[in-house]
């Protein structure tokens, strides 16, 4: 019955993978430096793939294109930049993702994305001119800037009095127990590394051991770890909460007591980022990816997908007055320019400080 | 014996399936293990064993322990619910019996998360609860949360093997055990227990072993105390991309389970030959 | 089974599984309560309304996706009980080198933790190049779901004896003939039941399907943890709802099917291989 012939089963099974293995490393789905260099015609060739955040786009936003266009936009989702490289991985034929800025300067150096001209689209000059030079896309040749977040603190006004404007808050403000920490390693580290006083993206040694002892001694205040920041806070569950802006804007729009939700950027540091349209090298419709994109660069859809969404979108007039109406009771979440010149961006860590950055992370989690 | 040799082509279609399919994957999941990543996230094979030394770290062994007692714990709490339901239902049930074994497979197929976050609306700080008792109560986020929302989830894989083993049995036997022991409780303990104990065993090992890697439940419900073996698993393929370390714990929870589940069959086998 | 002659009544008992109805099922009528609330509010039922299920079936990317979850269960349906039936006459009439391993192999998906089993079998297809789409999900399911029908429809083969088999073939029916018409018409209650089960799991998985799944459409709980981490909306609710109907209605076939269909048996019954009393 059951003796040997499960060992030889399992080494036949060993085998058989290793034997696979042997069959080729994982495809990293990159092209080639001349297709992605490769003119893209501006014209509709085929249904849209798109491939996003969930609930990151207005449904009337794609829905509108699909009418002007006379296509249909095939939507799936993401959870987590992670899960989207494996599935672009998997050989999955997308024609618009949404990568955030350091995910696009890796795909960018594997030959991932093709080259867009955005000089070609209209409305393209309403782009913020930080764009241009972004540090993760040279001469921004291959993406286009889709939405900015700043990370902070989300509090209960009503419930804590004593905010001071400081990352400490998140174990000395007095929110009765009820903070939580975003369940994701790098705004965890990045966040310890500016209380300590290092660069956001600092990964040697000193820098990750000091952060390692910041967290654990701010763990035990916690009353978890989320990212479910908007369940915590309308719950009730979270006095403090470290969320993103954008958040903020859609617990306020979930709540009866608006007034009382407000956002905290911290004077350690402000980690800034955007998230970025970009067309992948495999995509088979890139002219209609390409018409999408010059869809919401149009004032009046930028605007109406920004008072959706809840996040600001860099382009001027339309979409940046429709965020300003959007917080105008308080200013403090929107994202401006200078906040993006002056606040600090993540950036794409190589393999080995990522390692080092995940390995702490995880064993402040495991302890 | 022929209608040996006609039977056994049958097994052809469902190994191969479960071979290539089910057996081959967990065989690259294995030859992953040993890889590496480069420098853009992707998957490297290689000759890697320190994946295995780095499971093996002790800073990773409260959250074993920890992924291990919250399934006992829950498999403890299975029990101690599950089986007087079982009872009643098996025993009193009568003509509803089957109605009621339904009813408790019903909110199983209501989806997890929807009825968690059901849980989480209803115990919140400001929910439903807390409203009606005028408090204010920290239920969510805490270690009992988690098993709460674990004992949900796995009840219906205890109740089932329970209830199961119960309705086999014969109610002469209770009877003369009444008659023996006296008690209701000395009847159980030495009439009705020993004889569903198979009934127990199943549903043990149907809960605690998807338990141990249960990761939905510690991230929804937990506190910052409740990492367990499954959120370490799906960090290192979401966040971490680092496929190989993940694939190695894989490994090693799978050998783990593995162990269990083989001294079950043994256990099962055994009394299969016995009755 | 009847209650044995001199027993108190179970009043302990009766109202501790009372209470556990209440426990259980308190939940789902929150959530199929306000999935008929007139406003957002997750706290205050402000008035009956039906605009979430509009919104629901008036969006077609959700549609879709109901589509995919229902196309993708009855494919597993039909393709799990059809190899798990074969699977557990094979296992219980014959018995071969390989049954012992073949058997440990066919419980292991049932205790295989499921980002496990999601993990594996994405790795699988895009090792050998599959493109990912709706039928990596079905294979993805069909896999886990074979192990289910192969123990149900196996308790009741064993409960079943060989001897109206042994009978069948001395008065001269061949093996194929008797498979046919002896043996497969009685365990045919199992199948059933157990197809339904396939179905319902499929219907509801969430971690297999959210590792195979392709580009659009994906399936409804993939859709709703996506979502999900959002806030909860009553439309999320409203699909929750629609799915609970679904589901009590494939086990009130599950019940129902056998007894319509002249069995003295219903499918519960069935399902825990007991014979018709």
């Amino acid at each position: 019955m059951i003796d040997a012939r499960i060992d030889r089963r399992g080494l036949l099974v060993a085998g058989a993978g290793l034997a696979l293995a042997g069959c080729g490393v994982n495809d990293s789905g990159g092209g080639s430096k001349e297709e992605t260099e490769k003119p893209i015609p501006k014209k509709v060739d085929g249904d849209l793939v798109y491939f996003n955040w969930s609930e990151y786009m207005d449904p009337a936003v794609i829905k509108g294109f699909e009418k002007e266009y006379g296509v249909k936009v095939r939507q799936s989702y993401f959870d987590s930049m992670s899960a989207m490289m494996s599935k672009l991985r998997s050989g999955i034929a997308y024609d618009v993702i949404f990568p955030t800025a350091e995910y696009a300067q890796r795909l960018i150096q594997g030959n991932q994305l093709r080259k867009i001209d955005r000089g070609r689209l209209k409305n393209a000059d309403l782009v913020y001119s930080t764009f241009d030079k972004p540090w993760y896309d040279d001469g921004s040749e291959h993406t286009t800037p889709y939405t900015m977040y700043a990370t902070g603190l989300g509090y209960r006004a009503d419930n804590v009095p004593d905010m001071s404007g400081s990352w400490r808050d998140l174990g000395e403000a007095d929110s009765g127990g009820k903070t939580f920490l975003l369940d994701d390693f790098q705004e965890g580290i990045g966040m310890a590394n500016q209380v300590n006083g290092h660069d956001l993206n600092a990964a040697d040694d000193d820098a990750l051991s000091e952060a390692k002892d910041y967290l654990l001694e701010l763990k035990p205040k916690l009353r978890g770890f989320s990212s479910d920041t908007i369940t915590t806070m309308t719950s009730g569950n979270a006095n403090i909460q470290h969320l993103w802006n954008g958040d903020i804007v859609n617990i306020r729009n979930q709540v009866d007591n608006p007034e009382n939700f407000k956002f905290q950027k911290c004077k350690e540091g402000i980690p800034v980022g955007s998230d970025t349209l970009a067309i992948p090298v495999k995509a088979k419709h890139p002219g209609t990816a390409l018409l999408f994109i010059e869809w919401l660069l149009r004032p009046e859809i930028a605007a109406q997908n920004v008072a959706w969404i809840g996040y600001p979108m860099p382009y001027e007039s339309g979409a940046t007055e429709s965020f300003e109406s959007l917080v105008k009771d308080d200013p403090s979440i929107n994202v401006t320019v200078d906040d993006l010149e002056n606040g600090e961006q993540f950036e794409n860590l190589g393999r080995d400080d990522r390692r080092a950055w995940d390995r702490t992370w995880t064993e402040v989690k495991a302890s | 014996m022929s209608q040996g040799r006609f039977a056994a082509g049958f097994l052809v279609p469902g190994a191969l399936w479960l071979v290539l399919l089910f057996a081959v994957p967990l065989g690259i999941v294995l030859a992953i293990s040993f890889g590496t990543t480069d420098d853009l996230g992707n998957t490297l094979y290689g000759w890697y064993p320190e994946n295995y030394e780095q499971v093996f770290d002790p800073v990773f062994l409260p959250v074993l322990a920890r992924s291990v007692g919250f399934a006992l714990a829950t498999v403890a709490l299975c029990l101690l619910i599950g089986y007087p339901v079982a009872y009643y239902i098996a025993i009193f049930g009568g003509r509803w019996k089957h109605v009621l074994v339904a009813m408790v497979v019903l909110p199983f197929f209501v989806n997890y998360l929807v009825r968690t976050y059901a849980w989480i609306a209803m115990l919140g700080d400001e929910g439903v609860v807390n409203g009606a008792l005028g408090a204010d109560i920290k239920f969510i986020n805490t270690p009992w949360a988690v098993i709460g929302g674990l004992v949900y989830g796995y009840l219906v894989f205890m109740i089932l093997p329970l209830y199961a083993a119960l309705d086999r049995m014969d109610p002469a036997l209770i009877e003369a055990g009444k008659d023996l022991y006296g008690s209701p409780w000395h009847t159980f303990r030495n009439v009705t227990l020993p004889h569903t104990i198979q009934g127990v065993l199943a549903g043990t090992v149907l809960v605690f072993l998807p338990a141990v890697g249960d990761f939905v439940a510690a991230q929804l419900l937990g506190g910052p105390d409740s990492y367990m073996v499954g959120n370490l698993i799906q960090q290192q393929f979401f966040a971490a991309e680092n496929w190989p370390f993940g694939a190695a714990l894989t490994t090693v929870l799978m050998a783990f389970l593995f162990v269990w589940m083989v001294l079950y069959l043994r256990s099962a086998a055994r009394e299969a030959t016995a009755e | 089974m009847k209650p044995p002659k001199d027993f108190d009544r179970p009043r302990f008992l009766k109202a501790f599984t009372a209470l556990f109805f209440v426990f259980l099922f308190a939940p789902i009528v929150l959530v199929v309560l306000f999935s008929f609330n007139s406003s957002k509010s997750l706290q205050n039922f402000d008035g009956f309304s039906l605009r979430w299920y509009e919104q629901f079936f008036g969006s077609e990317s959700l549609r879709d996706s109901l589509a995919a979850s229902v196309q993708i269960a009855l494919v597993t349906m039909v393709v799990a009980t059809i190899i798990g039936t074969l699977l557990a006459y094979g296992l219980v009439r014959s018995r071969t080198r390989w049954s012992g391993g073949l058997n440990v192999l066919m419980l292991v998906p049932l205790v295989t933790p499921e980002i496990v089993a999601g993990v594996s079998a994405l790795l699988v297809f895009t090792q050998v190049g599959l493109q990912l789409s709706l039928t990596t999900i079905i294979l993805g399911h069909i896999t886990f779901s074979i192990s289910y029908v192969t123990v149900v429809v196996r308790a009741r083969l064993a409960a079943l004896g060989l001897d109206v088999e042994e009978a069948a073939m001395d008065l001269g029916a061949t093996r194929l003939d008797t498979f046919r018409l002896i043996t497969l018409p009685a365990v045919w209650p199992a199948i059933l039941a157990s197809g339904l089960l396939v179905f319902a799991l499929s219907f509801d998985d969430f971690v297999m399907s959210f590792f195979t799944t392709g580009e659009s459409p994906q399936p409804l709980p993939v859709r709703i943890w996506s979502a999900i981490r959002f806030g909860v909306t009553p439309t999320i609710n409203a699909i929750g709802t629609f799915m609970l109907a679904v589901s009590v209605l494939t086990i009130g076939l599950a019940i129902a099917l056998p007894r319509l269909l002249g069995r003295r048996e219903s499918g519960v019954g069935v399902l825990f291989g007991r014979e018709a009393a």
